[in-house]
């Protein structure tokens, strides 16, 4: 049981990641930038999330405005920030993604307080179930649940509809994409929305788990999506997916097998390491 | 003409030394004694660093509302280190060269204090850390003195207090992987055998992390009859409110770091009856104590925990022992602070400076009630507790 236990956590970390790691590694698809102010959004979101939440009684409601203003803060990014730098090399760009990071935090804490922010009202946590034996609580229950519909969600539309069809198109191939008549800057813009959206969702989500939220929280994330994304063959969604729940169960076993000689932390990096020897194409080599 | 001259010439000597000894007699009333002082004012250690500004001011407007130092106005030099080596040292340098203040306190983690005690030793200047535990800092030399506990201590404490006033034997134990946290888990395991307490499990945790799923599941697992966590506020929150979302009910002990009110904002009923070591003394009989949270609490927007109230205290002290030595003399007031008996610490009572200039001092216990931090135990058994003396 103990070893459900730790997969359990294992698979819950890694949705986490993959939902933040998806919109890295579409931007660096697109774009190839490394936009690593995502970090920054995915932080946006969970502060949203707690004080529309406080302010309203709803957590829900809460979410939901974190979503969309992170969309919309996101494709802001694109616009004011990447837009004016794609006619230099993609290192410029990553500078600025790593300012507005550095940025944000501090408007964070300028903001919102040193001291970080918790829900007024937040039972989820500490509500309990127990499931074939596993104890399980609400947050961590939504947390697979909604990162699976997303994630899901998110597949259909990039296989079953013609804008998702077009976008794929797009994040492969633009040139050739944009010669069929596919919109290239509504694909730009459209990627960015899903990307924050989705690390709105997560920063929220870990936001309730936590009942607290910090004006750094975005920072460990960054560099573990960085890894996720490269692990995942830098640009695939497929490979993204696949190296964020790796990571998680690599992550959750870790902490206990070697975490007394290895950070957590670290072991992101040693993972990535080990597997760039084995397989430099990443773990499913998509972008070989 | 000339004949006169020099009579002029000496009525205006006169008034010259007249308004000379006037100014003299005027000066001590204008005449400021600066204290310099480094605190993490931005940068990623920025929340402790605002409060301890905070503290270091209200220790001032403390300090010159009962007759300044040695009858002067007291006064900060307040400089930003965030908590790097690099600006400890360059703001040392500053406060002693540029500023010329002949008294220093840290208000700054460990790595800063560290940086900058060789500076002010140097100097002759006397030096408190605060709150900096890393133990170099006093071995630097006889003017680095510290206000806290160290880890060790701390450690021990726990352990003691786990296997004597609890009466727990089994426990599993979690600590944050940086000094602090490993200190204090090393001054435990050292206590251990002593109180007939076993260890079960032993993890730890980076101290950005804030996902504990597998640790406690390892803690489920070993079914211990306590937890004891080293680690701060902001991540004994999270931690706490994991472990018993899990259904571990145990007691938990925290360590000192855990006294602030975010923590109980942060796990709310979860951390009901969490118990802490070295936490402050919040009974409503220690007046000193409550003046200073309720004016921190009015300055700063926030409850006031030990950063703040060490911070304080150092500062307090610094003016208490030049006071003492009854001049300004860098030496004299040295030698002022190493003979420091039974200060009144925010924490505790200081009952004095062992020789390698750590505190005596006992340690209280606090519990969560109500959604409050209240005073349940003392550890004063000064023997266990001893600071490392080289």
């Amino acid at each position: 049981m103990y070893y459900v236990d730790l997969f359990l956590n294992g698979l819950i970390f890694g949705s986490m990641y993959a939902l933040m790691a998806i919109g890295l590694t579409l931007v660096y698809g697109l774009l190839r930038i490394l936009h690593i102010s995502h970090a920054a959004v995915y932080a946006l979101g969970a502060f949203i999330t707690v004080i529309v939440a406080n302010a309203t009684g709803s957590i829900a409601l809460g979410m939901l405005v974190a979503v969309v203003v992170s969309a919309i803060f996101g494709m802001g990014v694109y616009r004011v920030l990447y837009q004016p730098m794609l006619r230099y090399p993609p290192y410029v760009a990553m500078i600025a993604s790593i300012g507005l990071l550095i940025f944000m935090e501090d408007a964070f804490r300028i903001i919102f307080g040193e001291q970080g922010l918790t829900f007024t009202r937040n039972p989820y946590p500490t509500q309990i179930h127990n499931l074939f034996g596993i104890t399980i609580n609400t947050v961590q229950i939504a947390m697979i649940v909604l990162s699976t519909i997303c994630l899901v969600a998110l597949a259909l539309f990039t296989t079953r509809t013609r804008m998702g069809i077009a976008w794929r198109a797009t994040v492969s191939n633009p040139t050739i994409a944009t010669s069929f008549g596919v919109d290239a800057i509504k694909v730009r813009y459209l990627n960015f929305m899903i990307g924050s959206a989705l690390a709105a969702l997560a920063g929220g989500l870990i936001a309730l788990l936590n009942n607290f939220v910090e004006p750094t929280m975005g920072f460990v994330v960054s560099y573990k999506a960085l890894a996720i994304i490269v692990l995942g063959g830098l640009g695939s969604m497929r490979g993204t997916l696949i190296a964020a729940l790796a990571l998680g169960l690599v992550e959750s076993f870790g902490t206990i097998w070697v975490g007394s000689y290895l950070d957590r932390d670290a072991l992101a990096f040693l993972f990535l390491i080990i597997v760039l020897m084995v397989r430099p194409q990443g773990l499913t080599g998509a972008h070989a | 003409m000339k004949a006169h001259f020099p009579c002029v010439s000496a009525s205006t000597l006169m008034g010259a030394a007249v308004l000379a000894i006037g100014a003299l007699a005027i000066s001590p009333a204008v005449a400021q004694v600066k204290i310099g002082f480094q605190a993490p004012l931005t940068g990623p250690a920025a929340t402790d660093g605002v409060s301890a500004k905070v503290a270091s001011e209200l220790a001032i407007e403390r300090i010159n509302a009962k007759g300044g130092i040695l009858g002067q106005k007291a006064e900060l030099v307040t400089y930003d280190d965030q908590a790097k080596t690099e600006d400890a040292v360059f703001t040392a340098n500053k406060l002693v060269g540029q500023d010329g203040v002949k008294f220093a306190v840290s208000g700054s983690y460990s790595a800063s204090g560290r940086a900058a005690a060789p500076i002010f030793q140097n100097a002759k200047v006397p030096f408190i850390s605060a709150y900096g535990v890393h133990p170099d800092i006093t071995r630097t030399g006889n003017y680095a003195f510290r206000t806290v506990h160290l880890g060790q201590p701390q450690g021990r404490a726990a352990a003691k207090f786990i296997g004597d006033n609890l009466g727990k034997k089994r426990i599993s134990v979690i600590s944050m992987d940086n000094d602090y946290g490993q200190a204090t888990l090393e001054g435990f395991k050292s206590a251990v055998d002593q109180f007939g307490v076993k260890i079960l499990g032993e993890y730890s945790y980076p101290l950005r992390d804030r996902q504990f799923g597998s640790i406690v599941a390892s803690v489920k697992r070993d079914n211990p009859e306590a937890v004891y966590i080293t680690g701060y506020f902001f991540t004994g929150g999270p931690l706490v409110t994991q472990l018993r979302a899990a259904g571990i009910t145990v007691p938990i002990i925290g360590s000192q770091a855990f006294d602030a009110q975010k923590l109980i904002e942060i796990a709310g009923s979860a951390v009901e009856g969490v118990y802490i070591v070295g936490g402050l003394n919040r009974d409503p009989s220690n007046e000193e104590l409550k003046t200073y949270l309720a004016d921190f609490q009015k300055r700063a927007g926030y409850p006031g925990e030990n950063v703040g109230a060490t911070v304080y205290s150092a500062i307090v002290l610094m003016a208490d022992a030049i006071n003492r030595a009854g001049t300004l003399d860098p030496a004299k007031v040295r030698d002022a602070l190493a003979n420091t008996k039974d200060f009144p610490h925010l924490a505790g009572k200081l009952v004095s400076f062992n020789p390698l200039r750590e505190i005596n001092m006992p340690m209280n216990v606090n519990i969560v009630k109500d959604g409050q931090f209240r005073h349940f135990a003392w550890i004063d058994d000064l023997k266990l507790l001893a600071p490392p003396t080289e």
